[in-house]
């Protein structure tokens, strides 16, 4: 089944959200490194690799919100509290934001600042602000601090998920792997 | 004794003094004028500006230019790239290295027309502290006391020594570099 239904996930979600997990996973030691690294050909080819994930996830997130939207979300177990019920719902609108704001305000840095950038090489991206150095900088520091709010909701849904697969017993992790491990 | 010109001479003057007047000395006019680069970063386009620069052309005769001399002085302190940290890097030794060599020259003696209103000037370029001998095509347009001069050619930046050590490598950063010209020239006298 491609769509989702009121108690499973289809295999579009599914790809969704361990293809942008694996993604954010590289995608934040991709951009530390970059940052850091000493000025070289290294940091210029890790730079390349961060920004082309970063819109590789701006595209995936996207398509999965318009996903999102054109179908139903599987329900929580009927016995789910309303403040968990709220909780899900927010992390859940976060994290999307989130994912979605981070590869935004990384454009808005490349742009302030004018480094030539071409997707993965071949695609050249445009500006989407003029030039301008204290945007440049007010973007590094927006495009960190909503880092730091990722990696507090991403603890969040991680920590969550687990709690209802090892304490609460129920399928909301389970629902969410890929087929072959369901029923394991 | 007589000193009026005789019939005989009144040609062959005319002509000389017809093309002395043709021939001109022209300096450059700076506001309208642009000399720019295009160079390669991370196989993306990445231009850069000279903003202070000086060309002279000397006894500049547009049908016959051969006894002409183009004199261009450029001040590489003056390059901008438009972003912070490139121009910072750009400073430093292994690229153009302001503090030794903040200025390059080229210098041309031997200018030729190629076609109407084209041209060719071959000279030397002096960058970073290494002579090449380059050719500089360009495009003439002259109306009344002022002129534009256009053109553009490549420049291996390998052989000024422009990107060193293991910027040497063309991967990240691009071996050749677009030179593109505009300028605005102003009759001298």
């Amino acid at each position: 089944m491609l769509a989702n239904t009121a108690e499973a996930w289809g295999a579009p979600a599914k790809f969704f959200h361990w293809t942008v997990a694996l993604l954010i996973l590289l995608q934040i030691p991709l951009g530390f490194a970059a940052a850091l690294w000493r000025l070289s050909p290294l940091k210029l080819e890790l730079f390349v690799w961060h920004k082309s994930t970063g819109m590789l996830i701006l595209v995936l997130m996207l398509a999965r919100l318009a996903w999102r939207l054109a179908n139903p979300s599987p329900a929580l177990p009927p016995q789910t509290p309303a403040w968990e019920r709220r909780a899900a719902h927010a992390s859940h609108v976060l994290l999307y934001a989130l994912a979605i704001a981070l590869p935004l305000s990384g454009w808005v840095i490349n742009s302030a600042a004018a480094v030539p950038f071409s997707v993965f090489w071949l695609v050249p991206l445009p500006a989407i602000v003029t030039p301008d150095e204290h945007l440049e900088d007010l973007a590094k520091l927006t495009h960190f601090s909503l880092l730091v709010a990722l990696c507090l909701v991403l603890a969040v849904h991680v920590g969550a998920a687990l709690r209802h697969h090892l304490i609460k017993r129920n399928d909301i992790l389970i629902r969410m792997l890929p087929g072959r491990w369901r029923h394991a | 004794m007589e000193t009026r010109v005789r019939p005989a001479w009144i040609v062959p003057l005319a002509f000389l003094i017809s093309t002395q007047a043709l021939a001109a000395d022209w300096k450059l006019d700076p506001a309208p004028s642009r000399l720019e680069y295009v160079a390669t970063f991370e196989k993306t386009a990445a231009p850069g500006v000279f903003k202070e620069f000086d060309a002279r052309l000397a006894r500049f005769e547009p049908d016959k230019p051969e006894g002409a001399k183009l004199d261009v002085t450029v001040k590489i302190t003056s390059a901008d790239m438009k972003n912070g940290d490139v121009n910072r890097a750009i400073r430093g030794p292994e690229w153009f290295d302001f503090a030794k060599f903040p200025q390059a020259e080229f210098h041309a003696e031997d200018i030729r027309r190629v076609a109407a209103g084209r041209y060719l000037a071959r000279g030397v370029l002096s960058l970073k502290g290494a002579k090449k001998e380059l050719e500089v095509p360009f495009t003439w347009q002259e109306s009344g006391n002022a002129a534009t001069m256009e053109g553009e050619l490549n420049v291996e930046r390998l052989q000024f020594g422009i990107g060193t050590g293991e910027w040497a490598n063309g991967s990240t950063i691009g071996l050749g570099v677009r030179v593109k010209f505009n300028v605005r020239l102003r009759k001298e006298g």
